[in-house]
């Protein structure tokens, strides 16, 4: 396999809900360290691409490539060995409320990759400084802001070593004055090389990290390209009409 | 002074036998009693089809049925198709299938307390769905469903008097021989009332300890 190859590729996923087409045949691929980024309007369908990415929605049709092999999401076993591989981020955390910091990272080595307890804790406080947060390693999600929850929930899908990250909307749920903290932990993670799709609004942000942007709308997509060729020359009308939009919304993020 | 002698020598002997044998009874048909209805209040909410309307049924059944028919039906129904328990056994059996119908109530809502994203999340690890309920589902459902079933428990001490009426001699079994004996019933009862008061204080408590040991931040709300 060579650099060039996609780490992830999906071809022609659908999905309907009822009589209701959320996805139309949607295709697109990955290389290794690539970020791509999806926008589009509310209800375009970007969630449930994420969710049937890796199966926590399933697809009606389609199909899901990792490093080249086709994923048979009905063998249980090759399910959850890929879902292994592909660390999903929430738009509202979902940390385990159960557990502290350090276990919400260290519970998938644990239980899923049946790493040793004392070893497990160990990675788990690696990936926790690498978010810049081990001095709250023993705390519960109760007791952590939503950055920095976010942030533990980033270092719980890292601590699985992921070929490919799929982030929906990371920061959509945060306080405007926690946004920073977690987009700089995602920066850092473009710049070691992580290969990511990310759903945002944060168009500012993602001009600035992705290589490509990827607009959708209702179930399609409509256009993608390179960040200054999406947000300053759009081709299709609505991808004009909607990066405006965000601009008035998000502020003077575009000039 | 005759009472005194009379209670010494014949009221505290019969009771305290009658006491040990509640006690064997309480015991077993509380733990296996919660262990089946949180197999049962799991299966009400992720089994299959069949498995929770065979549930859901067993449910209906279990808590529409008074106690004391059920316990009737197991001693002296079931020698009718060739199965004889003994009154300790059958007094268990219809304990614990009574109680886990009420846990599995508990268990129930609280498992549909507990956010699909904890479920997408496991998912999204690569857990397995058994795991996901064993590690995550579960730890914090029953955090949530511990106020409710210890009061099953509390009443699982009571209704255990029931017991005696298919001859197992527990701690009311063997107040009522005495005080038909004797006569002494207010004296007699007011003790077994006693008695039934301190159980029911050290279930209590133990159960406030466990609670206690389980609290986290973010789940005090559910501390009774
Ligand atoms: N479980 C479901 N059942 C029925 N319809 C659903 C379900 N989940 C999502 N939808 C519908 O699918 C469409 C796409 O939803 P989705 O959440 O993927 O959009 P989105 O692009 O992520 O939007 P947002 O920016 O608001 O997060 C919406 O119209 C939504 O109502
Ligand atoms: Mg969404």
């Amino acid at each position: 396999m060579t650099n060039r190859d996609p780490i992830l590729k999906i071809e022609n996923i659908s999905k309907k809900y009822g009589s209701k087409e959320i996805l139309r045949s949607i295709s697109l691929e990955i290389k290794k360290g690539e970020t791509k980024v999806l926008i589009g309007p509310s209800g375009a369908g970007k969630s449930t691409l994420l969710q049937c990415i890796n199966f926590l929605v399933m697809p009606d049709t389609g199909k899901v490539y990792l490093d080249g092999r086709c994923i048979n999401s009905r063998k249980k076993k090759e399910l959850y060995t890929y879902r292994q591989q592909v660390g999903m981020i929430f738009q509202d955390f979902n940390l385990f409320d159960h557990l502290t910091a350090l276990e919400n990272v260290s519970i998938g080595l644990i239980r899923v990759k049946k790493i040793k307890r004392s070893e497990a804790n160990e990675r788990a406080m690696q990936e926790l400084k690498r978010v810049g947060l081990e001095e709250h390693a023993n705390k519960y999600p109760a007791q952590l802001s939503g950055g920095q929850k976010q942030r533990v929930s980033i270092a719980r899908a890292l601590a699985m070593d992921p070929k490919v990250m799929l982030l929906d909307e990371p920061t959509s749920a945060l306080d405007p004055e926690l946004v920073g903290e977690v987009l700089n932990v995602i920066r850092n993670l473009v710049e070691s090389g992580m290969t990511m799709l990310m759903a945002t609004h944060q168009i500012n942000f993602a001009a600035a990290v992705a290589d490509e942007i990827i607009f959708m709308e209702n179930g399609t997509i409509i256009e993608h390209g390179p960040p200054q060729e999406i947000l300053f020359k759009p081709k299709n009308s609505r991808t004009k009409s909607f990066c405006s939009k965000i601009n008035e919304i998000y502020g003077d993020m575009l000039t | 002074m005759n009472e005194w002698i009379y209670i010494q020598n014949a009221v505290v002997p019969a009771l305290w036998k009658g006491l040990v044998v509640s006690i064997e009874l309480i015991v077993p048909s509380a733990i296996m009693g919660l262990l089946l209805g949180i197999v049962v209040g799991t299966l009400r909410v992720y089994g299959s089809v069949f498995l929770r309307l065979l549930s859901d049924g067993y449910v209906v059944l279990f808590r529409g049925v008074p106690l004391l028919v059920q316990l009737f039906t197991w001693y002296f129904g079931l020698p009718h198709i060739g199965i004889f328990l003994s009154p300790f056994s059958a007094s268990v059996l219809g304990f614990t299938l009574c109680s886990a119908a009420y846990h599995s109530e508990y268990v129930r809502g609280a498992l549909l307390s507990i956010k699909r994203g904890q479920i997408m999340a496991a998912q999204s690890l690569g857990f397995s769905t058994l795991d996901t309920l064993r590690y995550i589902v579960l730890p914090q459902a029953i955090r949530r469903a511990l106020p409710g079933c210890g009061n099953e428990i509390i009443y699982l001490i009571k209704y255990s008097s029931l017991a005696y009426m298919i001859t197992c001699i527990e701690l009311t079994g063997q107040a009522k021989a005495l005080a038909s004996q004797s006569f002494k019933y207010l004296e007699i009862f007011l003790i077994v009332g006693f008695i039934y008061l301190v159980l029911v204080s050290i279930a209590s408590w133990l159960l406030n300890k466990l609670e206690n040991a389980l609290v986290i931040p973010g789940f005090e709300l559910y501390k009774s």
